[in-house]
């Protein structure tokens, strides 16, 4: 492999991992800090402790999580210049704006409020603590929205235009930015997603205390918010999911292909694949299981709209990487004689499709002189890693309907009041933590890798996106990365684990030197409620 | 006067505001994070140190994104050379960065003394560490870093990773690291009592006197080194281009702009003033004057650097002509008008309410408070 | 003027919120769709608890 190649594809491996490792924690945080809304708003309108004692217990293992959110959200927002500083002056323009907004409008107010929402218990009245936590719910849900803003510009390039003489993007319109279909949908469904995450946590460890009869009262309550928060969230994000596929459909065929594995333009009416074995070298499915006819209505919400296979799309980039060559020409020529009219029409005339073209540039550094079987073999590359995305996406949509049943059980259960019998339900449920997590990665697969070979989608290919670093800078970094991020999620894990299983009665085992936190003290401290 | 050239003067202000804010906010912490194991001989001490920053070091850890970002959108050029160009050195920043949230939430969340300890050191590291940078990186924007662009626009980077931690790089961290401890040690000054807030007193005194030093050496240096001189060919209406220019190195061009413009010099005399002014009202007790004047001094420190690099950012020693500086390494005119409205909407509400959260938190913290305070860390 | 001052507060809330509305129902249906249905979810959330311990009233808690 080339020097250069595997330098773009460990720093791929690096975002990937460093991302997914990120987003184990988000999503929680989104949701939890809802749920800690919501338990608090209980406080107050009924003035019963328990809920305090509830709304402290949650909020110290959101703390847990939190730690470690931030901690890695750091490491994205330097590695788009560390690692990505051709596509970090490409998009800077526009990508840069939502994440300083992030921070200016969101990170602020989250990571302000959050000290006071963890400290400020003694020191402020129940009404201010209260806002004050649902602006920690607020920060973190507007986090994700201008972090999704700037993810959506890379899924679907708008409001922007390409400047030849700075030779980056620069915004034409912000508001087409902010309301970014894809943006949009991206957002709420994440959002979202992150609510049902924080729903099966707590209702997964708070089955477990039912099932050890601990902490009963509290587990009962906590379970009911949860389920209630959870069962809404579980159809909503199932909706949202399907409005991204329908939007993200119309914007990345190609992805959509890879979702679906679409070797050939699906003409109406169209079977979709249950489960398939796709294979990406011989461009067919090796084994399919088809429902007749549901295709077309699932992804076009139409009965009569093909749906482009791999075959069409390839055929598509040939033509746009054809199109594209004179128009990197042109524009090369125009770098140093900007004045050349000839070379500003032949550029105005292409511009559309030079992104095609520097993808052949991988195997033609000259492009003019690009050959057929180059240009082939660039198309190809269009294509995604189907055998990943699309197994990623069955992952993520099972998931849901898997965590959607269990959630209509759960409510059921929790509004006859017969929860604390159903032991096989109570035993199932803590093993059904991990569910939420796995379809949030899984998502994050079929959204990102779906996405190439673009980083910014038609514009700009992955692999001239890269800083020039040595191979040696790249495995010192990811070995550190890996090293540290390893060490990191242990001791988060042990220490979830030991505070939940201490529950909600001491909430603070770590004070061992201070009076053991018995019973009596725990009544006085919440009497005043 | 042309949108564009006010735009970018603006957002050249708006950087500094932001290397300030982060230096104070987060130094501050950083500094307590430091000296941690100064300040607390046993375990109640530390704890009470800790709970004094306990509730604000993650706001304040926002200057730090928020610099990051404001970087990333109203500098795009800029963050995408630096950041890549100083690889190993940005890491080592993360890395220690990473660790300081973590060293915060999970240090007192068990009992043991092995546990407690080695948090303790992870906190000194992820304190020391990035305020060494800090500086080291400033100190390498003054001398100029080996760097050049391709027709595309792709940077390259050809220095290696120990250039970056020369001597004169090296001083200004050392710089940069006294300034936060003596931050820290005017915050907890202000929060501790007893034989806390004696230690803070001392550490004040020896930090503050530090940074005097170190400050008068580093601008010796500065006197006596190769700046960077436009010659020709720089707009600064002109697009975000910086291949266009000619620029030369010559000894002693860093003092060119206090030489054009001599009330310039009050800006560095300011760094002695309020640096002896701290010192000797850290001296008799006076935590909050002694802490606004260390806000003061790191302002004044980051604007003696501005002024003498005006208008360059990010000079390059091996092309000096491709150097990034104010005229062509921003953000088009649109998206430096646009973030500017929201910096001018959401930075008053900020301060309000960060205001409001230090009010809320306010009062002494003392080993015995901590111990019977169910929420501390 | 504490009472003067949540006034001016709450209308300023008032204010914000129909500005929300009319931009965001104008080109952010999602937007806007995850502001009122984050909302609802939270008010059946609570509203179904509430109930809980209205079923359980007559048992001593605390």
């Amino acid at each position: 492999m080339h020097a250069l190649d595997t330098v773009v594809e460990l720093s791929r491996a690096q975002f990937a991992a460093t991302a997914l490792y990120h987003f184990l924690f988000v999503p929680l945080t989104l949701g939890l800090t809802m749920l800690l809304a919501a338990m608090e708003t209980i406080y107050v309108i009924t003035g019963r402790a328990i809920y305090r004692q509830m709304t402290q217990f949650w909020g110290k293992l959101f703390a847990i999580n939190f730690a470690l959110g931030v901690a890695t959200g750091l490491t994205m927002e330097f590695e788009f210049g560390t690692n990505w500083s051709t596509y970090s002056h490409f998009v800077g323009d526009i990508f840069g704006a939502p994440l300083a907004i992030e921070g200016l409008m969101a990170f602020f107010l989250e990571s302000t409020m959050v000290g006071l929402m963890l400290f400020g218990w003694d020191k402020l009245s129940r009404g201010k603590h209260l806002l004050v936590t649902y602006m920690v719910a607020l920060g973190s849900n507007l986090s994700a929205l201008w972090i999704l803003i700037a993810n959506g510009y890379m899924q679907a390039p708008v409001g922007s235009v390409f400047n030849p003489e700075t030779m980056r993007v620069e915004l034409t319109s912000f508001t087409d930015l902010i309301f970014n279909p894809e943006a949009q949908a991206k957002f709420v469904h994440t959002s979202i997603a992150g609510y049902l995450t924080a729903a099966m946590f707590v209702i997964g460890i708070s089955a477990f205390y039912m099932l050890r009869q601990r902490h009963v009262e509290l587990a009962k309550r906590s379970f009911r918010v949860a389920a209630l928060f959870g069962i809404f969230a579980s159809i909503a994000v199932i909706c949202l999911g399907d409005a991204l596929g329908f939007i993200n459909g119309e914007d990345q065929p190609t992805k959509l292909a890879a979702m679906e594995g679409l070797w050939e333009t699906a003409e109406p009416p169209a079977g979709f694949n249950v489960i398939a074995w796709p294979n990406q070298d011989e461009q067919k499915n090796d084994f399919e299981l088809q429902i007749p006819y549901l295709l077309t209505p699932l992804v076009t919400h139409s009965f009569d709209t093909p749906i482009p296979g791999v075959d069409d799309l390839e055929k598509t980039a040939a033509q746009r990487i054809r199109s594209g060559i004179p128009g990197l020409a042109a524009l090369q020529h125009l770098r140093e004689h900007p004045n050349d009219a000839a070379a500003r029409a032949q550029y105005e005339a292409h511009k559309a499709d030079i992104g095609y073209a520097r993808l052949v540039q991988r195997y033609a550094p000259d492009v003019t002189q690009a050959t057929d079987a180059q240009i082939a073999k660039a198309a190809a590359d269009t294509i995604p890693p189907v055998f990943p995305v699309f197994w990623s996406f069955r992952v993520m949509v099972g998931a849901a309907f898997v965590m959607l049943a269990f959630l209509i059980l759960a409510v059921t259960y929790s509004l006859r009041g017969t929860i604390t019998d159903k032991r096989w339900f109570l035993k199932v449920a803590p093993w059904m933590i991990p569910v939420p997590f796995i379809a949030n990665e899984a998502g994050w697969v079929v959204a990102e890798l779906g996405r190439q070979p673009w980083t910014v989608y038609d514009q700009l290919p992955t692999w001239v996106s890269a800083s020039t670093h040595s191979v040696g800078y790249m495995i010192f970094s990811l070995t550190g990365f890996v090293l540290l991020y390893t060490i990191f999620i242990v001791i988060e894990m042990f220490l979830m684990v030991k505070y939940i299983r201490l529950g909600p009665d001491d909430p603070h085992p770590g004070h061992g030197q201070g009076t053991p936190a018995g019973q009596g003290n725990r009544v006085s401290q919440w009497s005043e409620a | 006067m042309e949108l564009y050239v006010g735009l970018k003067l603006i957002w050249w202000a708006l950087l500094g505001v932001l290397l300030i804010g982060l230096a104070v906010m987060v130094g501050m912490d950083m500094g307590v994070g430091a000296a941690l194991r100064y300040l607390g001989r046993n375990d109640g001490e530390r704890r009470a140190a800790i709970n004094m920053i306990a509730p604000h070091w993650d706001g304040n850890q926002v200057w730090f994104i928020l610099g990051g970002g404001a970087i990333f959108a109203a500098w795009p050029t800029i963050y995408a050379t630096a950041f890549s160009g100083l690889y190993v050195v940005m890491l080592l920043l993360l890395w220690a960065m990473i660790v300081r949230p973590l060293g915060f939430e999970y240090r007192s969340k068990m009992p043991g003394t092995f546990w407690r300890n080695a948090w303790d050191w992870m906190l000194f590291v992820s304190g020391a560490v990035p305020m060494i940078v800090f500086g080291a990186a400033m100190g390498n924007m003054l001398e100029g870093v080996p760097f050049h662009y391709s027709w595309d626009m792709v940077s390259y980077y050809t220095g290696s990773f120990i250039t970056l931690f020369n001597p004169f790089a090296v001083l200004c961290g050392l710089m940069s690291l006294a300034l936060a401890l003596y931050q820290g040690a005017t915050m907890i000054m202000g929060r501790g009592t007893g034989v806390i807030r004696a230690r803070a007193i001392r550490l004040a005194t020896v930090s503050g006197a530090a940074a005097l030093v170190l400050f008068s050496i580093g601008g010796i240096w500065v006197s006596q080194m190769h700046g960077y001189v436009v010659t020709g060919g720089l707009d600064p209406a002109g697009p975000a281009l910086p291949l266009n220019k000619t620029v030369v190195r010559e000894g002693g061009a860093w003092l060119a702009n206090y030489r054009a413009v001599p009330w310039l010099w009050a800006i560095p005399a300011m760094v002695y003033l309020t640096l002896i002014g701290g010192v000797l009202v850290a001296r008799r007790g006076m935590g909050i004057v002694a802490w606004w004047a260390g806000a003061l001094a790191w302002a004044a420190t980051i604007g003696t650097v501005g002024a003498a690099m005006f208008p360059f950012l990010m000079p390059s020693s091996s092309a000096p002509s491709q150097s990034l500086t104010v005229w062509d390494a921003s953000s088009s005119a649109g998206t430096l008008g646009w973030m500017l409205v929201f910096a001018v909407i959401f930075v008053p509400i900020i301060l309000i309410y960060t205001s409001w959260a230090f009010h809320v938190m306010r009062g002494k913290v003392t080993p015995e408070s901590i111990a019977n305070d169910d929420h501390a860390y | 003027m504490k009472a003067f001052l949540q006034f001016i507060f709450w209308i300023f809330v008032a204010f914000v919120a129909l500005f929300l509305a009319i931009v965001l129902g104008e080109r952010g249906a999602w937007y806007l769709a995850w502001v009122l249905g984050t909302v609802m979810i939270i008010l059946i959330a609570v509203a179904g608890t509430v109930m809980l311990d209205a079923r359980y009233e007559d048992e001593p808690l605390e």
